[in-house]
């Protein structure tokens, strides 16, 4: 009984932790306003300098490596000239930037500081590592709403992250149309 | 955004958004609660929270606790019903004193009897819940799959935002 208590006070920061992950999808996006509008909510109709930040946001993007692109073959050629991986990996970069950028734009529009982070690799495990390596109070992902069978053949990040993740875990769902 | 906020406000007493905070006997759970109050409910920490905090129990039908077929069933049921009964009280009363310990007041305490799974995601639909807290075992994925998982089904099936909250792993 004692020991639950011990490692939760010691915990107790005035400043949270809260990292989103972020991508194209409507999902995600999502999330953001529900995390910004949920939990850095007195920044809304605030005095916009107001000394003390709620806590720290950070947006995550994952970028994914190239290798996974190149295996697929793209028409006649056998493999890749690197005049192909530059071009596909300065679109994706601009992709990953795009995305930061409209994300960091929301915080803004809220009166909220964002940092931003692109990570490479498979987006599932590297969004969990990111969150550990920045010793997260809080990990918001989107939730496509896909349904079970959906969820198995297509993966699922926000459910590898509800397993895998060290800290807690929160999933935004698609407002339903009618509820 | 601001249509379904009016929707809670409505549906809740005093105009504020309903975080429904899931609880059972087991330690995980308690955790959780803990967390959530300290990071979401503490005077100390948020002065003036737009949340109002909902405490659902999920008691167990004693016929999901013991199987009916069994041999002298019907005497063991009642035993086994108060027994359910007090867990329930204890459960409510040590959340009570969690609250209490982080000095937060306004809360709704529920104990309602049926599967934890159906329990929380109709509690979310009556309170017009924004947020559901649960805790998680951190089971395996065989544990998950044969023992049933109340944070992914509700996780999955609960008409709101889901927190799961674990403990942290102690080591990596």
């Amino acid at each position: 009984m004692e020991e639950s208590k011990e490692p939760v006070a010691t915990e107790c920061r005035e400043k949270m932790t809260v990292v989103v992950a972020v991508d194209e999808s409507e999902g995600s996006l999502y999330a953001l306003s529900w995390a910004l509008d949920n939990l850095f909510p007195a920044a809304v109709g605030g005095a916009p300098n107001k000394p003390q930040p709620l806590g720290r946001l950070v947006l995550v993007h994952a970028q994914q490596p190239l290798q996974h692109l190149i295996m697929h073959p793209v028409g006649p050629a056998a493999y890749a000239t690197s005049s192909v991986i530059d071009s596909v990996k300065k679109a994706q970069d601009q992709n990953s930037r795009d995305v930061v950028e409209r994300a960091k734009g929301i915080c803004r529009r809220r009166l909220v500081e964002a940092e931003a982070v692109i990570v490479i690799g498979d987006p599932k495990e590297t969004i969990c590592q990111a969150a550990e390596q920045m010793q997260t109070d809080l990990l918001v992902v989107g939730s496509r709403g896909l349904s079970k069978i959906r969820r198995a053949i297509l993966g699922s990040v926000s459910d590898y992250c509800a397993h895998h993740a060290n800290c807690p875990v929160l999933i935004v769902k698609p407002p339903k149309g009618g509820h | 955004m601001a249509a379904k906020a009016e929707d809670a406000s409505t549906a809740a007493a005093v105009g504020k958004a309903v975080m429904v905070v899931g609880i059972d006997d087991s330690e995980h759970s308690f955790y959780a609660l803990q967390w959530t109050l300290l990071h979401f409910f503490s005077p100390a920490v948020r002065p003036s929270w737009p949340y109002k905090l909902v405490i659902v129990s999920a008691k167990p039908t004693p016929t999901s606790v013991i199987s009916v077929a069994s041999p002298g069933a019907a005497d063991v049921l009642p035993f086994v019903e108060s027994d359910l009964r007090k867990i329930s009280s204890q459960v409510i009363e040590k959340a009570k004193d969690i609250c209490a310990a982080h000095s937060v007041l306004d809360v709704e305490y529920e104990v309602v009897e049926g599967d934890a799974r159906n329990v929380l995601c109709e509690a979310v639909d009556k309170h017009h819940a924004e947020t559901l807290v649960v805790g998680s075992h951190g089971y395996g994925a065989i544990k998950r799959a044969v023992l049933g998982s109340v944070s992914d089904y509700c996780a999955h099936h609960a008409h709101c935002t889901v927190m799961i909250v674990k403990k942290p792993k102690p080591k990596h």
